[in-house]
């Protein structure tokens, strides 16, 4: 869908009401309290931000009970909770899960995403690969698919372990790309389903559950055409690498900024650290990557809605998940370094933000899988 | 109905056809091993094919001023056609399909930077003299502006301008000076008043190049050309109806020179030397070696496309906003940073595929041929402002860090130390 129609100052405006909200709702206090929490993440700001804001129907189709925006209007969003570090299932459930049930089409999808837009249902996506990679059959041992379907056409069961899956201990569906009969087809299975084990992970970033999903012949639902996965899977790594690389771009401004203050109000030698130049520079280059990082982002969004002057989706997508991983993880590091000994301590937001960074940029696969993504988009 | 900007386009490309010849082939496709085996940024031309070079890119400046596309961003009463940014960013995608002299002599300093401070500053009657001639390739122009003494620090410039009747008396030496051989006016930045603190006692004057007492020397290069010039002004007299902006008032007009420069050298990057060293014939490159199934190499090719390609984007939004009327933040210091950078890494990927076959010209094609821009890449760093200078004005100006406070920008010039050995009374050396 083309999202020329919404003018920067529309943009402006939706950017500051989100921001608003997350001072109010998600200031560090509130991310901290969440992350101790046991489900992970406020339900009571996941509901707010769906009944007072519609930030999970945004981006959503109308026919399910969407607004019929695009990423040009969703990775404002975006990047403002990543800048807050809000914790909740927003990249799992709206656009993971979203994403691959819009890319899927057909009745399970239909029945499934009306809750999502209404923020009622959580899903998530578990990565394809035994090794909680991405890729669908590709060189490796590691990228044999974790879980198998049972032939059959209506219900089914699955078997296997899907190691890594974001939210996967809270989410209400399970979306799962399983081997079938007839090649990886995606299939839904719901919380209470038979022979589903369900184990939360000690996690490097805080701010984001991960669980192991173990599935003994658990009931599944095939969702949009039998060995279809392929296909989807391509859409949503596209479309979640672009979300991803707005959230990475928040963050890495939340650090700029917190470098920025910091250089001003800390005094040694009898002068501010920022008028140092080994300081300045280092905050030029933190800038520099952020601006750079800022139209990446902005160019994939651009591109993954299909505007008519942007470039290849594939491409910019890749350049985005790459370009945007590199500099989030570059100015954390950073940051750490601008702040010296209270930017180690665990009392310092520093920290968060280093691990967002660095699971953000090992999510999808990392360096690795992302230039290599790179390259065969941009056919080399 | 068609918009203007079809009508424009239209326009442009009836120009074209009628005179220029179409390009065979789209600029950004790759022929390996085909056409001129050069990669050059700053030209190595003997004189003669240097100056035939100039000759044609006046030649095709005047055809555009002809037909109304010399200037198309400048205000009618001067020569220009009053259009939009937009309409030369419209032109110039229209104009690259086409084979057309390379007209950079005139328009990266005159056309870029000179011709807006005249603008911007100038009388009527200098307005009314230089610019129509300028922009219709007649003169060429270059900044005096760099000394030996005064880089980075552009403000502490020692060439003095002393009121002699109703003109002025120029001495010093000016350096860097980028095409004051083919130049028919200099913008020079004098030192009229030492007592005052050294941005307050600057003042600007278009000086004749050919003007007696003018004596420029061209300075060899790393890269083994002469494209620039130390400038040596003796006694050289100009009238005042030749000073740019107020006496004293001289650093307002090279801010906006300087505004100008950093918007062009960014916005370069697709030019051949961009070209060189982007995906399509980097990957030519790889598979001409045997190194496209090569992990390590493939992965810095990636990731050199990646940040290309997002300076690209960045660049891309530069003109966005440029199209809808917004002033851009930052984006043109970061490109400026970027592009020296990626075209820097570039190269020296190019030369580590290549390996030996760099050091020495075997004759094979694409090989010797990338020294010519290995030895150019250190200049991208330096010139429109050092890499550090660049850093200190995003730092200062757009995250608002303090500035050094060992500079002093309140005493007279006067009482500054200007070199080690100088006895300056200032507090300006830590």
């Amino acid at each position: 869908m083309s999202t020329e129609d919404t003018t920067s100052t529309e943009l402006d405006e939706l950017r500051s009401a989100v921001r608003d909200f997350m001072a109010a709702k998600a200031d560090e206090r509130a991310v901290r309290a969440a992350i101790d929490s046991e489900r992970g993440y406020d339900d009571k700001v996941w509901a707010q931000m769906a009944e007072q804001l519609g930030l999970q129907s945004l981006a959503l189709p109308t026919e399910h009970g969407g607004d019929g925006y695009g990423l040009v209007e969703l990775t404002v969003v975006l990047e403002e909770m990543g800048r807050a570090l809000l914790p909740s299932p927003f990249l799992s459930s709206v656009v993971l899960a979203g994403t691959a049930l819009v890319a899927a089409g057909g009745d399970e999808a239909g029945r499934i995403l009306p809750g999502i837009a209404a923020g009622t249902t959580t899903a998530t996506l578990a990565p394809p690969s035994v090794d909680g990679g991405w890729s669908l059959g590709g060189r490796g041992a590691g990228d044999a698919l974790a879980v198998t379907a049972s032939a059959g056409t209506g219900e089914v069961t699955l078997e296997g372990t899907a190691p890594l899956v974001l939210d996967g201990a809270g989410a209400d569906v399970l979306l799962v790309v399983a081997g079938g009969p007839a090649g990886p087809g995606l299939y839904a299975v719901d919380a209470g389903a038979a022979g589903l084990t369900r184990t939360s992970l000690p996690v490097l970033d805080l701010t984001r559950r991960i669980a192991k999903v173990s599935f003994a012949a658990a009931p599944a639902r095939l969702v949009g055409a039998a060995g279809g996965a392929a296909a989807i899977l391509d859409r949503v790594l596209d479309v979640a690498t672009t979300a991803l690389a707005a959230e990475q771009v928040g963050g890495a401004r939340a650090c700029l900024e917190a470098s920025t203050t910091y250089a001003k109000d800390r005094v040694q030698f009898g002068r501010q650290i920022g008028s140092f130049q080994a300081v300045k520079h280092k905050a030029a280059d933190m800038l520099t990557r952020v601006q750079v990082a800022d139209a990446a982002a902005r160019e994939a969004a651009r591109a993954v809605d299909g505007v008519a002057d942007a470039p290849d989706p594939g491409v910019a997508a890749a350049v985005a998940h790459a370009v945007c991983s590199e500099a989030f993880l570059a100015v954390a590091t950073e940051n750490i370094q601008v702040h010296g000994g209270i930017g180690f301590t665990w009392e310092h937001a520093a920290h968060l933000y280093y691990r967002r960074a660095k699971a953000s940029q090992l999510l999808f696969g990392g360096p690795a899988v992302y230039y290599e993504r790179l390259l065969a988009k941009a056919g080399v | 109905m068609p918009s203007e900007m079809d009508q424009f386009v239209a326009e442009v490309t009836t120009f074209l056809d009628t005179h220029a010849t179409r390009r065979a082939r789209a600029a950004e496709d790759v022929a390996w091993g085909e056409g001129e085996d050069r990669i050059t940024y700053f030209s190595t031309d003997p004189p003669d094919v240097e100056n035939a070079k100039v000759a044609a890119a006046k030649a095709w400046q005047r055809t555009r001023y002809d037909n109304g596309f010399g200037w198309l961003t400048g205000p009618t009463a001067f020569g220009g056609r009053g259009l939009t940014t937009l309409h030369d960013l419209v032109y110039d995608g229209l104009e690259a399909a086409y084979e057309v002299p390379e007209t950079g002599v005139l328009s990266l300093i005159g056309l870029g930077m000179i011709g807006p401070t005249i603008l911007a500053h100038g009388t009527d009657e200098l307005r009314q003299r230089y610019l129509p001639r300028l922009y219709s390739g007649e003169i060429i122009a270059c900044q005096l502006f760099s000394e030996p003494a005064a880089g980075s620090d552009l403000a502490g410039l020692e060439t003095k301008a002393v009121r002699e009747g109703d003109g002025w008396v120029l001495n010093g030496q000016k350096v860097w000076t980028s095409v004051a051989h083919h130049a028919a006016i200099g913008l020079a930045l004098c030192r009229t008043d030492p007592d005052k603190p050294k941005h307050r006692g600057i003042t600007a004057f278009i000086v004749d190049m050919t003007a007696p007492g003018v004596d420029i020397r061209p300075l060899r290069q790393m890269s083994g050309g002469s494209e620039f010039n130390e400038v040596f002004l003796t006694d050289v007299h100009v009238s005042d109806d030749h000073r740019l902006g107020p006496v004293d008032g001289g650093w307002g007009v090279a801010l906006t020179t300087l505004m100008n420069e950093r918007a062009s050298v960014g916005g370069e990057g697709a030019g051949p030397v961009g070209r060189a060293v982007a995906l399509p014939f980097l990957t030519e490159l790889l598979r001409a070696n045997g190194r496209l199934d090569d992990g390590a190499a493939r992965r810095r090719l990636a990731e050199l496309h990646a940040d290309t390609l997002a300076t690209e984007y960045l660049n891309h939004q530069m003109i966005r906003k440029f199209r809808a009327g917004e002033q851009p933040g930052p984006e043109a210091s970061v490109s400026k940073l970027m592009y020296a950078q990626n075209l820097t890494r570039g190269t020296h990927f190019a030369a580590e595929i290549i390996g030996p076959r760099l050091i020495a010209d075997t004759g094979e094609w694409g090989t010797y041929s990338w020294t010519e821009l290995l030895l150019s890449t250190p200049a991208l760093r330096i010139l429109g402002g050092t890499e550090e200078i660049m850093k200190n004005i995003l730092a200062e100006r757009v995250l608002g860090l303090p500035k050094e406070p060992g500079i002093d920008t309140r005493s007279p010039f006067r009482e500054l130390r200007r070199s080690v050995g100088s006895t300056g009374s200032g507090r300006s050396g830590e």
